[in-house]
């Protein structure tokens, strides 16, 4: 057996900038015939399925000063984009404060695809399974425009990226995950503890794909909040996406629920609106419909979890 | 721009460590490391497959982590220390290999060098892993013929075994 097709038609020339600023002049030098390559492994299932074609130049991320580290910033946990999705996994801080970030990227290809894949390159892809565990922990990004740093909304950005007419071309630098009210313990996936002794915190992220383990997602949901002692709802972020959609936050929904009581009506109410609100891309293998009755049964049912949790623990 | 960033044409050297042993290798820089092991080394025990990072028949270790080669460009390998799975077995039989002929956890064996470099990766990372870390760890190689019985009771056999020697 030989090369495979991409191999022999294309050979590209591969840029290793040293800083944001090269990396940036050089997709503007060589505009649509160069691509930003973190890990490669989301480009490379596109050039193998004839998604796109192997581009004339890759300008490869890695080499950029300071992008690869996982550390504590003033605002909170600063994630560089070139760390790779195997670090963030085995991260301690990361699992600590962010759990359902961690859970997410557990779920995410497998190890050895992880040991490449970066978080840099499954937040800029507009569609990785990280992006609603992030969303559910109100991350921000941080991206350079070829003469400063912004700092933004990840939401925004998504919003904006996937309203660009040529996708999302901002160099993506770090993702910024704030740290939430109480800097003790914070919740374990699917579970519910004390914030104050009035307050318990609750959060969960799922994913469902068409196997178990190593599968792309059909929809990824996650949700977290804030209740009181008497199941009242004080904070809450609904985060949805899968598969080819790109992931939202549901913040009309959100707004409608905040200062609610956890009850039957609320309940057939998030469920309804989420059905309403979520607009999920379907395929070949899964509807808009089943994507959004999973999606509403996943957050209605982690949020009556939690509710009956906290009376149980009355 | 205000340094001259590098740049990696074809032809390209790449200079790695395969097995130990210094490499020069004349290639493109976005070549896949599969192509490179197999048709330029003749290092043919690491398996060619689905190609897109799927099954694990062409796992190969890295800097002592478990990696797909098919995944893995030229240029991404640049000063790394490689092994395949040639390179497991140079003093010996390595202890998983042993587990995986004492315990059945091979039949036609097409996954069974992907599931030995993870394996591999694995224990040496983490000597005594859980059920369900042992299930992450090998999430990604496929193997189509034994169910896994075999696989798993290796795994299984290897850990305990090193258990034992230290
Ligand atoms: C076998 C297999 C299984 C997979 N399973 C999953 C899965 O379960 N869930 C999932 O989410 N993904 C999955 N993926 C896709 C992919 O591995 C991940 O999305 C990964 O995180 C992409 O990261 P990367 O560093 O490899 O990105 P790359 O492939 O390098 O880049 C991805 C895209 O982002 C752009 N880009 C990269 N970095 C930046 C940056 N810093 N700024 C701007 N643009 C940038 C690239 O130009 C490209 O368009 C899988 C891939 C494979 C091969
Ligand atoms: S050939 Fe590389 S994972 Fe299948
Ligand atoms: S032994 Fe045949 S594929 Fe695993």
């Amino acid at each position: 057996m030989g090369m495979n097709i991409q191999e022999t038609i294309a050979s590209p020339l591969v840029w290793h900038p040293q800083t944001a600023a090269e990396a940036w002049q050089l997709k503007q030098t060589y505009d649509i015939e160069a691509v930003y390559t973190s890990g490669g492994t989301l480009l490379r299932t596109q050039w193998e399925s004839g998604i796109s074609a192997m581009p004339q130049h890759l300008i490869d991320l890695s080499a950029i000063r300071g992008l690869n580290e996982l550390r504590v910033g003033e605002a909170g946990l600063v994630v560089g984009g070139q760390t790779s999705l195997q670090s963030c996994r085995s991260n301690a801080l990361l699992s600590r404060h962010f759990p359902m970030v961690t859970e997410a990227i557990r779920t995410i290809a497998a190890p050895s695809v992880r040991q490449l894949a970066t978080i840099g390159g499954n937040v800029a892809s507009s569609i990785g399974d990280s992006i609603a565990a992030l969303l559910g922990y109100d991350a921000e990004v941080i991206w350079f425009d070829g003469t400063r740093e912004h700092r933004a909304l990840l939401s925004e950005w998504l919003h904006e990226a996937s309203a660009a007419k040529r996708g999302n071309e901002r160099l993506l630098l770090s993702v910024l995950l704030p740290f939430e009210e109480s800097l003790g313990e914070t919740p374990v996936s699917n579970g519910a503890e004390d914030l104050t002794s009035q307050m318990k915190r609750f959060g969960a992220y799922h994913k469902v794909g068409r196997r178990e383990a190593f599968t792309p997602s059909v929809v990824t949901a996650c949700i977290n909040g804030v209740l009181t002692c008497s199941n009242v709802i004080k904070q809450i972020r609904i985060a949805l996406g899968g598969g080819q959609t790109v992931p939202v936050r549901l913040e009309g929904l959100e707004k409608e629920i905040s200062g609610a009581d956890v009850d039957g009506q609320l309940l057939r109410h998030v469920y309804d609106r989420t059905i309403e609100l979520f607009e999920p891309r379907e395929d070949l293998f899964a509807s808009a419909a089943y994507r959004k009755s999973t999606a509403a049964n996943l957050i209605v049912s982690e949020l009556w979890k939690a509710a009956k949790d906290n009376t149980k623990q009355l | 721009m205000s340094e001259e960033a590098v740049k990696s044409e074809s032809p390209y050297v790449l200079r790695c460590f395969v097995n130990g042993k210094e490499e020069l290798i004349d290639t493109k820089p976005a070549a896949r490391l599969l192509t490179i092991v197999r048709d330029e080394l003749s290092l043919t025990g690491t398996k060619r497959s689905c190609e897109i990072g799927r099954c694990g028949a062409c796992m190969v270790l890295i800097e002592g982590k478990a990696v797909n080669s098919c995944l893995t460009m030229a240029y991404q390998c640049s000063e790394k220390q490689i092994t395949t799975i040639e390179g497991i077995a140079v003093q010996g039989m390595d202890p998983v290999q042993q587990a995986f002929l004492e315990e059945g956890g091979f039949q036609c064996g097409y996954c069974t060098p992907g599931m030995i470099i993870s394996v591999k990766a694995l224990l040496d990372e983490n000597p005594d892993p859980s059920d369900d870390e042992i299930a992450e760890a090998l999430s990604g190689n496929i193997c189509r013929c034994t169910g896994y019985g075999g696989i798993w009771r290796a795994v299984k056999r290897a850990a305990e075994g090193r258990r034992q020697t230290t």
